[in-house]
């Protein structure tokens, strides 16, 4: 158990893009290729360079290819990506065909895949099909026109009669029915 | 961000600004309604780490209505920090000395004690009468509405009013009114 | 238990010292201070640490489920609806959606969402639950029971 991935960039998961859809541009910069000379750990490291890095490059020629000798130290490889990130592979023991393979992993990826934590699994740029809530989506075009305060606006929405208010419908219609009946007669 | 996308940003976290008149509202139970603005409760989009709050302007609040004899029994407390400085004022002093306070205090303590709550009261402009700014008053775009009508005091009908007003009974003619 | 030696009386320590230290430093390696690099100091901090996960495993599930809860009240107050008969109404109704799923739709799709309160209005109103009258406009609504009622 380990707390690294606190460490890590937080990043959405992401798509490489167009890249390939018009034409196709490698995403990898540059590799230096740190080794000893006469360690043993960087055995294979040496042995590529002597037989399968001129390939290599040959295939890829957007990509520069640093060598970096260094006296007793375990080889590794660093990459630099054109969106900035820096990877870095421990090639321990690695033999020559591993190299090879890390190389063409490297090449083909478009940026470092093992530096970033997913913050979740699912991404969409697109959340929403009709629109995110906003304050004006349902709000009553009425307002527009009103002028602030408005006493209309004011009271509270549902008010059930008072007793005033009852009183005052009654005498009304008590009144009402006084006039019918003087007219009646 | 595309265009639309920042557009559709600004809509979504737009600040709008209320305005709440308090005519004869209870200050304690208004507050409730006022914090669910002030905080952006009211929005669907609402986290307590996004920036939704809204402003609401209080009008009328030297007319708030305390329920039963709190003018007389509540208590404000104040502390100045030093020996003896402690100081307990009635709610009716409070009230005589700043018309807002009550109102102030009662969503203050309305809301959780977090770093938010300063923030979220500096978007709260009250004032005891309905003069307000211009300035402020072109931004309101809504207002709350009351939790209870306002009763049309006694004095303030005319005396049309009051002769039209139909009469239950009439007091017997020894009836003596005080 | 029977010891036959005495060699199984002294206490067992584990495994070697540096691993076991490490093991801890590792679950310290974001603290601020002593408490990431003095061992004595960073295991008293890992242990409250993982207590507070275990505790938060739980209280995780608590809050997202009271933010949900106020979001839908949020969206639900909108069109003149209270949570509770929301919620009753659309589970009679048989549209079975968990707090997450409301939330979502409330503030990602607002007009699928006003659908459900309109739907649940409706529902309300023909199972004359609490709090919904008839005059609450609800238009292009029409359930079996409305039907049979009318």
């Amino acid at each position: 158990m380990s707390n690294s991935h606190l460490f890590l960039k937080p990043a959405f998961i992401t798509t490489p893009g167009q890249n390939g859809v018009g034409r196709y541009f490698c995403q990898l910069q540059r590799v230096v290729l740190k080794f000893c000379k006469n360690n043993g750990s960087s055995r294979g490291m040496r042995e590529f360079i002597e037989n399968k890095l001129i390939d290599f490059v040959k295939e890829t020629p957007e990509v520069a290819v640093y060598m970096k000798p260094r006296r007793h130290r375990t080889p590794i490889i660093r990459a630099e990506y054109l969106n900035g990130d820096t990877q870095w592979v421990n090639a321990r023991n690695f033999t020559e065909d591993e190299i090879l393979k890390w190389l063409q992993l490297l090449k083909t990826q478009s940026s470092d895949k093992t530096g970033i934590r997913l913050r979740k699994l699912l991404h969409t740029d697109h959340p929403s099909v009709q629109g995110p809530w906003t304050p004006y989506t349902f709000r009553d075009p009425k307002l527009n026109l009103a002028e602030f305060p408005s006493p209309e606006l004011a009271g509270p929405h549902v008010v059930e009669t008072t007793a005033t208010e009852e009183l005052l419908e009654m005498y009304k219609n008590q009144q009402i029915e006084d006039v019918n009946e003087k007219r009646a007669e | 961000m595309s265009a639309l996308k920042r557009v559709q940003q600004w809509a979504t976290f737009a600040r709008i600004w209320h305005i709440y008149d308090a005519t004869w509202q209870n200050p304690f139970k208004s507050a409730e309604v006022v914090k669910k603005f002030l905080m952006g409760l009211y929005k669907p989009i609402y986290h307590p780490l996004n920036d939704c709050g809204d402003h609401v302007i209080i009008i009328n609040s030297g007319e708030i209505a305390l329920p039963g004899d709190e003018w007389k029994k509540r208590v404000y407390f104040h502390h100045t920090g030093y020996p003896g400085g402690a100081s307990w004022t009635l709610a009716w002093e409070l009230h005589t000395k700043d018309p807002t306070m009550i109102l102030k205090k009662a969503i203050y303590n309305s809301m959780d004690g977090n770093l938010q709550r300063r923030h979220t009261m500096q978007r709260l402009h009250i004032f005891p009468d309905a003069n307000v700014p211009k300035s402020l008053l072109d931004n309101v775009s809504n207002q709350i509405r009351q939790l209870r009508p306002v009763p049309t005091r006694l004095d303030r009908y005319t005396a049309e009013e009051v002769a039209s007003y139909p009469k239950l009974i009439d007091y017997p003619k020894d009836y003596i009114i005080r | 238990m029977v010891f036959t030696t005495a060699v199984n009386f002294i206490r067992a320590r584990g495994p070697d010292e540096l691993w076991r230290k490490r093991r801890i430093f590792k679950l310290a390696a974001h603290f601020i201070g002593r408490k990431r690099n003095c061992y004595s100091i960073a295991v008293r901090y890992v242990h409250r640490a993982l207590v507070y996960a275990t505790k938060g495993r739980k209280l995780k599930k608590l809050d997202m489920k009271d933010l949900w809860e106020t979001r839908i009240i949020a969206g639900v107050n909108e069109h003149d609806i209270d949570y509770r008969t929301f919620r009753e109404s659309l589970y009679r109704s048989d549209i079975l959606l968990n707090r997450k799923v409301l939330a979502d739709l409330a503030a990602w799709e607002p007009y699928t969402f006003k659908a459900l309160t309109d739907v649940a209005k409706r529902r309300a109103i023909d199972d004359g639950l609490a709090s919904i009258n008839n005059e609450h406009k609800v238009d292009g609504i029409i359930t079996r029971g409305a039907l049979t009622k009318s």
